[in-house]
């Protein structure tokens, strides 16, 4: 049982300030993740979690106790790196009884928990092999087998799926999604991928800059977005961002086009609207009309894409049609899936 | 000029390399080995004399009580000489490993003994120990005030000591540089893993740490063995091979005998002997960088 | 906690009092390490500012009156440091400019190059810097007796050749190792015969590592005693030789001995202070990865 609180969390390196008081709360057995571009301070704040950095101010606590000044080989937590952090002169069998080891745990005992642990991420026929032996995706699966060995109070995981490649990161991600679920340990996951943050969260926060933009479930994330940030950062293709300037009924948008759509009130604004929300009609019935860049056919769909301004903007249409690149076509907005942003905050405007 | 193109570009390019080694290197190593077959003592003759076959390794290595007692001082000058620089070498890189100010500067002066000619040390040294003016001296009588009288280049134990401290202060500072790369080569994820799965400071060191340094310190061990049996500038000048014969190792004992005893068929033999020894500790050394 | 100041002391962290004992006590341990490398030195840098009564005697240790004495007199006869700051200058110079192109060639053939015997061709030229000088001293004093070369600047320039190209060789190896071949490549589809390969696009990419083998060979060439002793008697004398003039029968002149290590020490000091980052990794290059 263990619940993470991290309260006025700053972090600074020098005069550069990385993370910016922080204040967030992690239910037990809760799978969180951070979610953000490189640089916005995910990393460090985990980091400070399981004890690697030191908080400039504020206090991390576990279960209501502070435990800053906990050094990390006490706080039983368990983390796999990027890189795996793999005991290169030690066998796999070995890396993964070492945190057994340190707590005076017998050989027998020992090797009974490795083959366990092992079993779980099937690398059972690996024990006796060295690192260097391994591909991406075993070595992958020691990290995670040595930090299943015992049995933690908080599971840390930096960006562990980022160094495989992309058809074994589907693989892998189903199974560290069942081995959470298996574990019942809070858990905090560390991500630019926002797939995985997607599929694998109970709730994801959403970061930049050092400070959370939204924190919530992934589908409230997805349907509900707090801010332009976290809308063109959620969804694959990105959501479509117009800056428009809302005047009477009718919107401007770069490259002298009009969208015939009313805003929720005057003056510029970022209109959002995601690729599926979109479709092709005729150019009379349309909300704007603009000429074909390009399409791609993407096997289940065709999604075509035109240029308003310098934004491109992608709409998604039936995978039999095909286009003309320069083709004047038209396109509409579903008027119940729009989302408002100011333009220069890039806050949520909410009718 | 035709000739030049028919000839493959790689040896053109190693000819001048190539053959300076062969001239400078091969011919005279192949010179002094004939030479040690043969005595010549050059205050009678300007010319080798006769063929002595295998008789002056012989007597080195069988009569001659001021080779064996060279071949005594070097294995205590090499072993003590190796083990104070690692011991020094890896503790003060494990030290300095850490950022801050202090530690920087502290890098940036590693390199300076290193750099001074070994001669100068040797002289210096000498000079700090002098028992009157001497500021080591002066300094060790603070601390220790039995030994306020004590003439170091007199007693054999510690002219040693003295000769081992000259070279290891000339040494050990680069090889720090060289175990700090050594360090910095090290992922720090693998040492914050340790930490994570519960491993103390000391833990982390003997388990991941050192394991992953061995390489460096296999390095720096041979390394310093080779250097060590080179030593002469550093002898020379601070103690002579005094007092007595008690610094005298084989580098010291070869060019005594071939300069000051101009005995050359014998040194060349006792040089030969040297320079087995040698090649067996750069086997090590090539071994282990050659392993890639 | 206590009120003493430690780098991690912020609100966010509080060190127990064991970790700021062991902060200061490794503080205190850097200094004893900076004292122990700098005291020798900047001794020596006193000693030579001391006159004869200032050097031989400890109570005026720190404060003494400084003279320029010592320096002046170094470079009259007989000791004439001046002529030897000349020959150190010859020879090293002489050396590092002989010794570049010729390890740069070499170095890039072993690196580029497939050749029979190719692996213990290297062995050999690397290893020959094992060879102890003891061995070959007598037949090079020999070989430069035969040829009416001994006391020749020239001589010492050979000798010195000798005991810095192996370092040179394996040193520039290593950098241009790590010249991508894509570089070469496409220069010799744009039509670059080899040798201009080489000279023009090689050598300025490794030019960092060959200025280190530069400098080290200069080092190790400015700094060379037993060759020096043995090939020079008058005119051919460096000034390791010239410190070693200062040992005479009446004592030894501490003061100008001291003098004369300034003189060699201090542009040792000021190049390797500014080579400093590439000097370390040179020497065992490839083996620390």
């Amino acid at each position: 049982m263990t619940i993470i609180s991290l309260s006025h969390i700053d972090k600074s390196f020098g005069p550069v300030r990385i993370v910016k008081d922080l204040n967030l709360t992690i239910e037990d057995q809760e799978f969180l993740v951070f979610l953000g571009p490189s640089g916005c301070g995910k990393t460090t704040t985990m980091r400070m979690v399981a004890g690697l950095e030191q908080p400039t101010m504020g206090e991390v606590a576990f279960d209501g106790v502070r435990i800053n000044e906990v050094p990390t080989q006490k706080r039983d937590v368990a983390m796999v790196f990027q890189n795996y952090g793999l005991y290169p002169h030690m066998s796999v069998a070995q890396n993964i009884a070492y945190p057994l080891k340190l707590r005076g745990i017998a050989q027998g005992e020992r090797d009974k928990l490795v083959a366990k642990a092992a079993e779980r991420v099937e690398l059972g026929p690996f024990l006796k092999r060295m690192p260097r032996e391994l591909s991406g995706g075993q070595r992958q699966r020691v990290a995670l087998a040595r930090s299943i060995v015992r049995t933690p109070r908080v599971f840390l995981m930096d960006e562990p799926l980022s160094n495989l490649d992309a058809k074994l990161r589907v693989v892998a991600r189903a199974q560290i999604k069942h081995l959470a679920e298996d574990l019942k340990v809070t858990t905090i996951y560390v991500t630019h991928d926002q797939v995985e943050a997607m599929t694998l969260a109970h709730r994801v926060a959403v970061m930049q800059d050092g400070v959370i933009r939204q924190l919530g479930a992934p589908e409230d994330i997805y349907n509900d977005p707090a801010d332009s940030f976290v809308a063109g950062f959620i969804g694959s293709p990105a959501m479509n961002l117009l800056p428009v300037n809302a005047q009477g009924s009718v919107l401007q948008a770069e490259g002298a086009m009009q969208i015939r759509l009313p805003a929720p009130r005057p003056g510029a604004l970022t209109l959002g609207a995601r690729a599926e929300d979109m479709h092709l009609a005729n150019l009379d019935d349309a909300h704007f009309q603009a000429d074909v860049f390009t399409f791609e056919l993407l096997g289940d769909c065709t999604m075509a894409t035109v240029m308003v301004g310098h934004t491109l903007v992608a709409i998604k249409a039936q995978k039999d049609l095909r286009l003309r690149s320069g083709e004047r076509i038209g396109v509409c907005f579903d008027p119940q899936r729009l989302y408002w942003f100011d333009q220069s905050t890039g806050a949520r405007i909410r009718e | 000029m035709f000739l030049l193109r028919r000839i493959p570009a790689h040896w053109l390019l190693l000819a001048p390399a190539l053959l300076f080694v062969a001239a400078m290197a091969l011919f005279p190593l192949a010179y002094s080995f004939v030479l040690s077959f043969r005595e010549w003592k050059l205050a009678r003759s300007v010319t080798p004399g006769d063929w002595v076959g295998f008789q002056n390794y012989w007597y080195l290595l069988t009569d001659d009580p001021d080779f064996l007692e060279a071949i005594q001082v070097t294995s205590v000058f090499v072993v003590s000489n190796v083990l104070a620089t690692l011991l020094v070498a890896l503790g003060a890189a494990l030290l300095l490993n850490r950022a801050g100010r202090i530690n920087t500067i502290a890098r940036v002066l590693l390199i300076l003994p290193f750099v001074m000619s070994p001669a100068l040390v040797g002289i210096s040294f000498r000079f700090f120990l002098n028992g009157e003016y001497g500021i080591v001296h002066h300094l060790i009588g603070l601390a220790f005030p039995s030994m306020v009288d004590t003439i170091w280049l007199a007693d054999s134990t510690l002219a040693m000591v003295a000769v081992v401290a000259a070279d290891v202060w000339h040494w050990a500072p680069y090889m720090t540089l060289v175990m700090l790369g050594g360090l910095a080569s090290i992922p720090k994820e693998t040492e914050e893993a340790a930490r994570v799965d519960g491993a103390s400071a000391w833990a982390v060191f003997r388990d991941v740490t050192l394991p992953q340094l061995l390489p460096v310190i296999s390095i720096v061990l041979v390394l310093k063995t080779v250097f060590a049996l080179k030593a002469f500038d550093i002898i020379y000048t601070l103690s002579n091979g005094g007092p007595g014969r008690s610094t005298q190792t084989l580098a010291y004992f070869v060019y005594e005998t071939a300069f000051n005893y101009y005995d050359m068929g014998y040194a060349a033999a006792a040089a030969y002997i040297l320079t087995a020894v040698l090649l067996v500790a750069s086997g090590f050394y090539l071994r282990l960088v050659f392993k890639k | 906690m206590t009120a003493i100041a430690h780098p991690n002391a912020t609100a966010g962290y509080q060190a127990s009092a064991r970790e700021q004992a062991t902060y200061w006590v490794r503080q205190l341990v850097v200094i004893v390490l900076i004292s122990a490398i700098l005291l020798p030195i900047a001794w020596i840098f006193l000693t030579a500012f001391k006159t004869p009564r200032d050097v031989y005697s400890i109570s005026s240790a720190l404060w003494f009156t400084p003279t320029f004495e010592n320096m002046q007199t170094v470079f009259q006869a007989p000791w004439n440091l001046g002529s030897k700051i000349v020959n150190s200058f010859a020879v090293a110079g002489g050396t590092v400019l002989l010794a570049m192109p010729m390890a740069t060639m070499a170095a890039y053939a072993f690196s580029r190059f497939d050749f029979r015997f190719k692996q213990a061709i290297f062995l050999i030229v690397i290893a020959s810097q094992f060879i102890p000088a003891a061995v070959v001293v007598l037949p090079y004093f020999l070989m430069f007796k035969e040829a009416g070369m001994l006391d020749t600047r020239t001589a010492l320039v050979l000798v010195n050749l000798s005991i810095v190209l192996p370092y040179a060789v394996w040193m520039i190896k290593g950098f241009i190792d790590a010249v991508p071949m894509e570089i070469e490549e496409s220069a010799m589809v744009d039509g670059a015969p080899r040798s201009r390969v080489i000279w023009e696009i090689v050598v300025p990419t490794a030019l960092p590592g060959i200025i280190t083998a530069a400098v080290f060979s200069f080092t190790l060439t400015w700094n060379e005693f037993l060759f020096a002793l043995i090939i020079g008697k008058q005119h051919a004398l460096t000034l390791p030789i010239g410190l070693i003039g200062f040992r005479t029968e009446r004592g030894d002149l501490w003061e100008l001995m001291a003098a004369g290590g300034v003189l060699i020490t201090a542009p040792m000091f000021l190049i390797s202070l500014l080579v400093q980052k590439q000097f370390v990794g040179s020497l065992t290059a490839g083996s620390v990865r």
